[in-house]
């Protein structure tokens, strides 16, 4: 079996393996909930990766599109009765749907003036949500009781939910993994490195900033609506400013440009807390701690993006590797 | 000859200074040519007018016999023009090859479906692509090395070879021999004469006359944003008015 096929099958045992298999023997819903919001945050992190890791544009309100998804969703199944199966699509599609509309007149800002954008739409998001009592019951939230219905079929069981979850949100993952490992990705890269340089290459700047900013937002919303069907309820303060920032700490810390590193910066942000449950209150000083620590002294990330892009090409065996005689260079 | 490229009385005003004042002249086809001056004459300008950077004020730029003004960036450079920049402007945390791909990618285009789906057709001719400039500017070995950790000379080279990965008909190489030594610019001189060899039609704007004096077969020479010459470099060589501006009026 060549290098790159056991490493593809290691990471399927282990997602739709070992890890099922353990949590059944764990046999807690709680762990069952903190694999969820693994997941869930894996897909946020993966999904702000490429529009602040890869195409450089800091983005602070990610949250707020991951929750125009949580809302879609949730709303078109309690007010509407339209189930998960087109609930999932549909939440991704409002998410985007909402980027885009904020995207035309944000996407020619340079840089901070772009963050600082970002953060407003955050804002504004966040208070519809809370005020917009009408559509969206303010600040009480909205239950989702129907559970998860796929093409008809009512999924109960925690290891069913389990599946779901993962294969929506590995499929997701894996998108963004082709679309920031290829030579798009090499384009995106050089929008974050150069953007007047790489328009001088005859590359529309804009539009491929505006591609990729509505592309995350699909993959957000996709996110917002696996959380609205797994926890049954949601709030305004699930998706308020210190949600994008914790989204935004877990591509840093990970590796800014560097997939497979904001998938362990996520992992490490959900589960840390958890682990360190005994030490009380004291953990989140702990984590805050181990974030500046990770900075101060892996600025570039957990896991680099140079290492992530070599790791991608030879490991995973995304390079172009026509002539043999070469090492692992560029992307199928 | 066929003109390439045309400027017709181009003119750029910035407040009160005329940067570019009414320069007209016309490049022919597979022609070297030189664009030099003194500091601050308005070559930077002109070539930003040319490339689409700075829309002029007046006048009109034809490329290929179709009037290119006004039009974006990238989609003059999807008429076949292709720049360098003064301060050197490569990608510095992307590979060398990375770099090169992205010259190609802009003209065989890529999108996020391409991305995902059937995009190998497209992904080889890049990677193609890539390969051959690589080779042609002699950095095979460097390929996977980060553009940030090249020697000064190599990013120069890195940045031509990824404008000719561009596949251009016109090539504008912006003071390509800034920061050279001179067995360097002996040897970049070789290497631009030799590109203009195989057909390819080539605009230089440089400050230093060496380069320019020795390959281009016609020089334009701007001071203070006007045009004071437009021949052969021997000519212009002796020009009262060349010598008066550029050098100082005393050689």
């Amino acid at each position: 079996m060549s290098k790159p096929l056991f490493i593809k099958l290691l990471l399927l045992v282990i997602v739709f393996a070992v890890v099922p298999f353990a949590l059944e023997g764990l046999g807690k819903g709680y762990y069952y909930q903190i694999a969820t919001l693994a997941f869930v945050f894996m897909l946020l992190a993966a999904s702000l990766h490429l529009v602040t890791g890869v195409a450089g544009l800091l983005h602070l309100g990610h949250a707020s599109l991951y929750g125009v998804g949580a809302y879609v969703a949730a709303l078109l199944g309690s007010k509407y009765g339209i189930g998960f199966t087109y609930g999932l699509p549909l939440a991704g599609i409002g998410a985007a749907f909402v980027a885009f509309l904020v995207a035309l007149p944000t996407m020619r800002l340079m840089s901070i003036y772009f963050a600082v954008a970002t953060l407003g739409i955050g804002q504004m998001l966040f208070l519809v949500f809370q005020n917009w009592v009408d559509v969206t019951n303010g600040p009480n939230g909205v239950m989702l009781f129907d559970g998860i219905d796929l093409f008809g079929y009512a999924i109960n069981s925690e290891l069913g939910i389990y599946y779901v979850v993962a294969v929506v949100a590995a499929v997701s993952i894996l998108i963004l993994n082709r679309l920031s490992h290829s030579y798009y990705g090499n384009a995106l890269r050089s929008l974050r490195e150069d953007d007047q340089c790489t328009a001088a290459m005859g590359i529309n700047v804009t539009v491929m900033k505006i591609q990729a900013f509505v592309i995350s937002a699909f993959f957000a919303g996709i996110a917002g609506a696996l959380w609205a069907y797994t926890t049954g309820y949601i709030s305004p303060n699930d998706f308020n400013f210190s949600q994008s920032i914790l989204i935004l700490t877990m591509v840093v810390v990970g590796g800014l440009g560097s997939l497979p590193g904001v998938l362990i910066g996520a992992l490490l942000l959900i589960l840390l807390p958890e682990v360190l449950r005994y030490f009380g209150d004291i953990r989140n000083i702990i984590v805050g701690l181990l974030m500046f620590g990770a900075i101060l002294f892996l600025p570039k990330g957990l896991f680099g993006e140079v290492n992530a892009l070599n790791f991608a090409r030879r490991i995973l065996g995304s390079a172009w590797s026509e002539d043999n005689s070469e090492k692992g260079i560029g992307w199928k | 000859m066929t003109t390439i490229l045309e400027l017709d009385s181009l003119t750029r005003v910035f407040g009160g200074l005329r940067a570019v004042d009414d320069v007209s002249t016309k490049v022919s086809e597979g022609e070297l040519f030189g664009l030099i001056g003194p500091n601050g004459a308005g070559k930077t300008t002109l070539f930003n007018l040319i490339s689409g950077f700075t829309p002029p004020s007046s006048g009109d730029v034809r490329f290929k016999g179709e009037s290119i003004t006004g039009l974006p960036v990238h989609k003059i450079a999807h008429r076949g023009m292709s720049r360098t920049f003064q301060n050197l402007r490569v990608f510095p945390n992307m590979t060398v090859f990375d770099n090169i791909s992205v010259g190609a990618l802009g003209m065989i285009g890529v999108s996020p479906f391409s991305a995902l789906w059937g995009g190998r057709a497209k992904a080889r001719e890049i990677s193609e692509r890539s390969w051959e400039m690589l080779e042609k500017v002699g950095l095979k070995e460097h390929a996977d090395d980060l553009a940030a950790n090249l020697s000064y000379g190599k990013r120069k080279y890195l940045e031509i070879a990824r404008a000719l990965a561009m596949k251009p008909d016109l090539l504008i190489l912006d003071e390509p021999a800034a920061g050279m030594n001179d067995s360097e610019t002996a040897e970049l001189a070789q290497f631009i004469t030799d590109l203009n060899k195989t057909g390819l039609t080539i605009m230089l704007v440089e400050h230093d006359m060496g380069l320019v004096m020795g390959i281009c077969q016609r020089l334009v020479v701007l001071a203070s944003g006007r045009k004071i010459a437009d021949d052969v470099p021997a000519k212009v060589r002796q020009d009262p008015a060349v010598l008066e501006a550029y050098l100082g009026g005393d050689d």
